[in-house]
């Protein structure tokens, strides 16, 4: 490359001074220890919840409960722990494998510093409640819109530094860098279109099943451009620099990009399969989901091959130890990514704990171990100096993996449970488990494990950050140490370089291809399915919420309760006979956000309206275990004590009509008195039935209406 | 019900049309990558993560 570029026209090229950035690289470093830790903590925290209700409710404070933490957990773990580390990834090699110091220095600090303040804002707005309802991308709109700013910075920053290079040629690790910067932008502005009702509330513009596509076009897809492709990027440049040996296969790991960028982004409705979502694009996410797993497996190989030769090493060497495990686990997730999208396979699988397992195979066996191999190499390299300790390394190796492996096989053998106890028939056509708690209490043991080894996964990062800490404290920083290279002009190109040799060096045109790939899938899943809204067929009796349901549908997003409850009923005997009809697209034509979840901690609640009296509902969200024995379910007391907030309801009218939502003048001029009146009619019941008196302006009483009209209107229980 | 909803959006053809197009796509990134002429200039690319070791004088 710059060698031989040197023999053909030396006499002419200038050799240019500069230096490299890496303080940069150094606070990123130490922000993804430090949300790495409190991402893990989170989770843990959450697991134990999981296995014992009472860890929800210390004084029954409602902003640490299962449904409020486990949106930070999860977007602490992908957005600040994984953000970091890929920022403090992508920043050091990209520097150096284009011999230029990063465009400007003011917009990375104004990126690190926007990231953090970001995350700062998730933390302080999550668990009091503030959230769209839409999982991974809870955030409300304002910290959206900040977002998308600071990913402005971060891609002005990047494509700057790409144009000043000293390397003509691009390495396949910056294809990665660009696909994720492209794709994650495009996925985050989408599916975060909303209206807002006030500063900390808004409602997502789509509805029902077109919300749930989008969202999971960009569920998926946050998994596949957040945390495989930057990850990807991070192996081919990390991996052969540990391993000092370039990559196996520089062609296969160019295929893997292109099958890659090109597949996943189809992928999302596996996330859907048997749900009203037309089927036509169920059969296109399970196709493109199957077909990912050639490359991903093709992106291990290359990625395992490239050790061929230092084995040895990846027995003694820390770093390497970690990434050989890191793409190994990318192997197993892979592997099992596909195989659960398979329409029959899925069947069983999803709704149950087996997703979290497969989940947490990618995010603690691909992310954190790659992260950690990285971390080390780079603290090392940072601050010149060998590691603090191999030996801590190794305890956190072995504690991580056994970790890791009791989260999976729990999961596991959960999921097999409870999927076999749901599903049961006996002979004469009944369910044989018809409560729900038999499947869960069955489970409870199986959510211990799970608590247990996650707890030793966040041990092992503890030890890690002592590591790393002791390991920079014994080094020392030198920033500014002067590096030359030849200047990238006229002369760098060789003279009998072929057209496509050229291309190479085009990052807009390569930019605007990765762009096309992206946009092709997006374009033709999405724009049938969000256009078809208007072909709905629109059923006279299902009617939009009243307004005090939306003020109760309001609790129940804020809460979370879509983190243990499902809402759509797939249409398979068991189903159908434990929950009612199965549901139709038009029966959530006025759900925004669409509250589908993705898991049955709890059973599904789509057709709940009038199952119960709304006494029970009453008794049960007071203590759940007053009326079921043995459950796991939060307690909620404070929607005993906390008023019903009016003040926003004709707002919140008024965006849903923006949206096309049918209510009457007279609806959006009284919705206060409406709903005021609705809310006297339950309490008048509740107080019958001995509820204290002065009930009826809690927000228990809107929550309970909410809940009460759930799938009524098309398939109420009978 | 649920066929009669369906059957208003139901798009057989474009699963195939996507296959189809993600079966020419990628024949033509395979070809333009597996083809023999590339192979130095692919050989070289693989050793730029080592090329920063060097560029420090
Ligand atoms: C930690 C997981 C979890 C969360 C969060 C959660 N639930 Fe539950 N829920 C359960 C479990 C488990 C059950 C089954 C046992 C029971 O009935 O208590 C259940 C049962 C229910 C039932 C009874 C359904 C039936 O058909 O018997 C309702 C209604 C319900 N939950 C409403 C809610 C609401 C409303 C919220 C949010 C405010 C919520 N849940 C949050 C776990 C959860």
């Amino acid at each position: 490359m710059s060698s031989t570029h040197s023999q053909n026209s030396s006499l002419t090229r200038r050799l240019e001074t500069f230096s490299y950035d890496d303080q940069i690289v150094r606070w990123f470093v130490i922000a993804t220890v430090i949300w790495g830790a409190v991402a893990l903590l989170l989770g843990t925290t959450i697991a134990f919840q999981l296995a014992y209700w009472k860890v929800n409710g210390l004084g029954d404070l409602p902003w640490i409960t299962f449904g409020r933490l486990r949106p930070l957990h999860t977007n602490a773990a992908i957005f600040a722990f994984c953000g970091n580390a890929i920022f403090a990834g992508i920043y050091y090699s990209t520097q150096r494998l284009l011999k230029t110091r990063l465009f400007s220095d003011a917009l990375s600090r104004i990126h690190f510093w926007g990231w953090q303040l970001i995350i700062v804002a998730a933390a302080l707005t999550l668990p009091f409640g503030f959230t769209q309802g839409k999982e991974y991308a809870e955030l409300e709109w304002p910290i959206d819109i900040a977002i998308a700013g600071i990913w402005v910075v971060f891609a002005i920053n990047f494509f700057g530094t790409l144009k000043v290079r000293r390397e003509r040629h691009i390495y396949v690790a910056i294809w990665f860098y660009i696909a994720t910067i492209i794709t994650v932008a495009v996925l985050h502005i989408f599916n975060s279109l909303s209206l807002p009702v006030d500063f900390l509330k808004s409602y997502s513009v789509y509805a029902g099943v077109q919300d749930a596509l989008v969202q999971w076009w960009y569920g998926h897809n946050a998994v596949a451009f957040f945390l495989t492709t930057p990850f990807l990027g991070l192996m081919y440049y990390f991996v052969p620099k540990a391993a000092n040996r370039p990559v196996y296969s520089y062609r296969l790991s160019i295929i893997h990009f292109w099958s890659l960028v090109f597949i996943y982004i189809w992928a999302g409705p596996h996330h859907l399969l048997y749900t009203s979502l037309p089927e036509w694009a169920q059969t296109v996410g399970m196709v493109f989901s199957v077909s990912l797993w050639a490359p991903s497996w093709g992106g291990m190989i290359n990625g395992l091959l490239t050790l061929r030769g230092v084995w040895n090493k990846v027995r003694t060497d820390p770093v390497l130890k970690l990434m050989a495990t890191a793409v190994t686990f990318y192997g197993m997730s892979t592997f099992e990514g596909p195989l659960l999208s398979i329409k029959s396979v899925n069947a069983i699988a999803h709704y149950t704990d087996w997703i979290p397992g497969h989940v947490h195979a990618g995010t603690i066996g691909w992310n954190y171990m790659l992260t950690a191999g990285v971390l080390y190499f780079l603290v090392t390299k940072l601050w010149r100096t060998e590691i603090y300790s191999k030996k801590l390394a190794e305890t956190q190796f072995w504690l991580a993996t056994i970790g890791l492996v009791l989260y999976i096989t729990s999961m596991w053998a959960a999921a097999f449970t409870q999927s076999a106890m749901w599903r049961a028939i006996d002979e004469t056509g009944k369910l044989v488990y018809p409560n729900f708690i038999e499947t869960v209490v069955k489970i409870v043991p199986m959510y211990w494990v799970r608590a247990f080894g996650g707890t030793f996964v966040f041990i092992s990062f503890i030890i890690m950050m002592y590591n790393l800490y002791m390991t920079a404290k014994k080094g020392s920083v030198v920033d500014g140490e002067k590096l030359e290279a030849y200047a990238l002009d006229e002369s760098s190109i060789e003279k009998n370089a072929k057209p496509h040799r050229k291309l190479e060096g085009l990052t807009l045109v390569f930019s605007v291809l990765s762009l096309l790939a992206i946009l092709v899938g997006s374009m033709i899943e999405l724009i049938p399915t969000i256009m078809s809204y208007n072909y709905v067929i629109q059923k006279a009796e299902v009617k939009p919420y009243t307004p005090l349901e939306i003020l109760g549908r309001d609790i129940y997003v804020r809460e979370g309760c879509y983190t243990c409850h499902s809402q759509t009923i797939r249409p398979m005997a068991h189903e159908v006979l434990r929950y009612g009809k199965p549901s139709e697209a038009f029966e959530f034509i006025y759900d925004h956000p669409f509250q589908w979840g993705s898991k049955r901690t709890g059973p599904d609640l789509h057709r709940v309206g009038g199952k119960y009296p709304d006494m029970w509902h009453y008794r049960h969200m007071w203590d759940p275990r007053e009326v079921v024995q043995g459950s796991i379910m939060p307690r909620y007391k404070w929607l005993f004590n906390s008023k019903i907030n009016y003040n926003t309801l004709p707002k919140k009218l008024e965006v849903m009509a923006t949206f096309g939502v049918p209510y009457s003048p007279e609806e959006l001029q009284n919705g206060v008195a409406l709903a005021e009146a609705q809310a006297k009619t339950i309490t008048e019941g509740l107080v019958k039935s001995g509820a204290p008196s002065d009930v009826g302006n809690k927000e228990i009483v809107a929550l309970i209406a909410y809940l009460q009209r759930l799938g009524t209107d098309y398939g109420r229980i009978k | 019900m649920k066929s009669e909803v369906l059957s208003r959006f139901d798009m057989p053809s474009l699963p195939l049309i996507a296959l189809i197009l993600f079966v020419v796509v990628f024949i033509g990134y395979t070809w333009w990558t597996l083809k023999p002429s590339r192979k130095s200039y692919f050989e070289d690319a693989s050793k730029l993560p080592f090329e920063d070791d060097k560029s420090k004088n």
